[in-house]
């Protein structure tokens, strides 16, 4: 099974293997081109199967953008993503810090609570919530979806920090102490730029995440202002099938797919290592 | 080194009440709320009228909550087993030898970054579209087999199946990548000594591959049987209003409690039964990690 070195004679007996991706290839570049493609026609030219035939048409863009609100969604999606991206990190990696380089007491009960927390359904914690923000009035403002957002991925976070801020060497602080630095400023100076890269990778494993979650957007964005893309796509879904545009459904498709489609062409490798390495380790 | 106590506390202090405000508090107070009638999300638990059990007794005689537990159970297990076989099978490709592993990898994954709700889309709109231009429509006439270019995928006799297929192509990259990183830690030269020895690959598998990567099998499980569990975006993408084909108790819980009507259902507009329903899918969440736990406990391994 396993092997490393690719040879012509090698290429021929894995050809089995080679087909299977071939057909996962075919099957996604054509359910994505396809899309893509019918996001520029009409809807007639879909209905007939003639993509493309009178040209590119951008008004299916410019209808979804703008009719069809995808430009508030997509700027309120950006305002969610990027703010709660760096909460989460704010509050994760001090706490992440502690836990991978500090012996004290109750430590191990810390990390195994935050261990326990990543498997409580999300709905255990909805209904209070709901209810403590609407009595707080904050229903019907950004920061509670943001909050929320935060919250859910602080454990995942510190767990996978606490791993990497362990990997580091030992003799760090005892260096940083003996040259006066505080404890704060060997974590802000030290330690931080250090950890660099684990933060990145798990930056933008939490930005996707967020990015596409749907459930909680689902409840506290219950209006036009507050959507994010998720569920302002599938009202789009829901309407423009109804009016049976479906250029124009596609296009919205294409808007939110995009993104985060372009970010994972570009850093594919990083979101990988970020998963196997958070999720083997346990 | 003996850090002072106010660094540690200061350090910790955000994630810490972070978990205790937003995890521990509405969990008890969901886990009270399963025992209450509750009119209103947001009513004042001063409004809440004890009905002890009668919320958890209520859900299992709902007909439409016993057939989201049933849709659940066939999710996690016959999806669990197309999907982590599938997983297996592209991990096993992966590691293989092939050209271009990372090109491979990143293309199997790419699903699970895409939005599930774009994703779903594009499943329901264009592949199992009925129309002409429906993928699986176009490609069984193309090839000529007319009854699988008949089915209606979105029908409330396949809409099911359907759904299951779509997620399932959507989560097979997740688990291919943590099986494929537990099956890159063993050393090659099991395999190659094995060879020697005359074993095949079926038997490399069975016994070098799979009791080497048990730990990477069981996270697998559980992270697969939480999945199944919450499953919800797909459920609502096929059936935007709650219908006993896709229904899941998460979409029960959402309909129950923030939404649309649910007809003759008697939990209607009862916030209790829904904090029950969570309550339920936790203590599944407990049984499937004690079951995982009892059936494949943890061995630490070195090699």
């Amino acid at each position: 099974m396993r092997n490393s070195t690719p040879s012509l004679k090698k290429d021929m007996r894995l050809m089995p293997e080679y087909t299977i991706l071939l057909i996962w290839l075919i099957f996604s570049i054509i359910t994505i081109g396809w899309i893509f493609l019918a996001s520029f026609s009409t809807t007639r030219e879909i209905f007939t199967n003639n993509l493309l035939k009178s040209g590119i048409h951008f008004l299916n863009y410019w209808k979804a953008l703008v009719t069809q609100n995808v430009a508030r969604y997509f700027l309120n999606s950006a305002i969610y993503t990027c703010t709660s991206s760096i909460g989460i990190l704010l509050v994760s990696a001090p706490a992440a810090y502690i836990l991978g380089r500090f012996e004290f007491k109750g430590r191990k009960m810390v990390i195994n609570t935050f261990l326990v927390t990543m498997s409580i359904p999300t709905v255990m914690i909805i209904i209070p919530i709901f209810a403590v923000m609407t009595s707080l009035k904050l229903i019907g403002s950004m920061f509670t979806l943001i909050i929320l957002y935060i919250v859910s991925n602080v454990p995942f976070t510190v767990y996978f920090l606490t791993s990497f801020f362990s990997t580091l060497p030992k003799e760090l602080e005892d260096a940083a102490a003996i040259d006066g630095c505080s404890p704060y400023k060997t974590f802000w100076s030290i330690i931080l730029p250090l950890a660099q890269n684990g933060i990145i990778t798990v930056g933008i494993f939490n930005f996707m995440s967020v990015w596409n979650e749907y459930f909680m957007a689902l409840i506290f964005a219950n209006k036009t202002e507050l959507r994010p893309l998720g569920v302002g796509l599938q009202a789009i879904v829901q309407s423009m099938r109804s009016i049976g545009d479906y250029a124009g459904l596609f296009a919205a498709v294409v808007i939110v797919f995009l993104p985060t489609f372009i970010l994972y062409l570009i850093l594919s490798g990083r979101i990988i290592s970020g998963i196997t390495g958070g999720a083997v380790k346990g | 080194m003996k850090p002072k106590r106010t660094f540690i506390i200061v350090f910790l202090a955000p994630a810490v009440l972070s978990f205790l405000l937003f995890f521990f508090y509405p969990l008890i107070r969901t886990i009270i709320m399963s025992l209450y009638f509750v009119k209103g999300v947001a009513d004042n638990p001063a409004l809440w009228k004890f009905v002890g059990f009668n919320n958890f007794i209520n859900l299992f005689h709902s007909q439409l909550f016993r057939q989201s537990l049933l849709n659940i159970f066939k999710i996690w297990f016959l999806g669990g087993i197309v999907t982590i076989f599938f997983a297996m099978l592209f991990a096993g490709i992966l590691t293989s030898g092939i050209r271009h592993k990372a090109f491979w990898r990143s293309l199997i994954y790419l699903p699970n970054t895409i939005s599930a709700v774009a994703l779903a889309t594009m499943w329901i709109q264009f592949v199992f579209s009925n129309q002409d231009f429906g993928l699986f429509k176009a490609f069984f006439r193309f090839i000529g087999i007319q009854a699988l270019a008949d089915i209606q995928w979105t029908e409330p006799n396949f809409i099911f199946t359907s759904m299951l297929i779509a997620y399932c192509f959507g989560s097979v990259g997740y688990f291919m990548l943590i099986l494929q990183a537990g099956i890159e830690r063993i050393p090659v030269e099991f395999y190659e000594a094995s060879r020697l020895e005359g074993a095949g690959i079926i038997k490399q598998f069975t016994r070098i591959t799979l009791p080497l990567i048990r730990d990477v099998f069981r996270t697998c499980i559980v992270l697969w049987s939480i999945a199944a569990l919450n499953f919800f975006v797909w459920s609502q993408m096929f059936s935007p209003n709650p219908d006993p084909n896709t229904i899941t108790p998460v979409y029960y819980l959402f309909s129950v409690v923030f939404g649309s009507s649910m007809g003759t259902d008697s939990n209607f507009v009862n916030v209790g039964a829904g904090a029950a329903v969570g309550v339920i899918l936790t203590v599944l969440v407990i049984v499937i990690y004690g079951a995982v736990n009892l059936v494949i406990p943890e061995r630490k391994l070195e090699y």
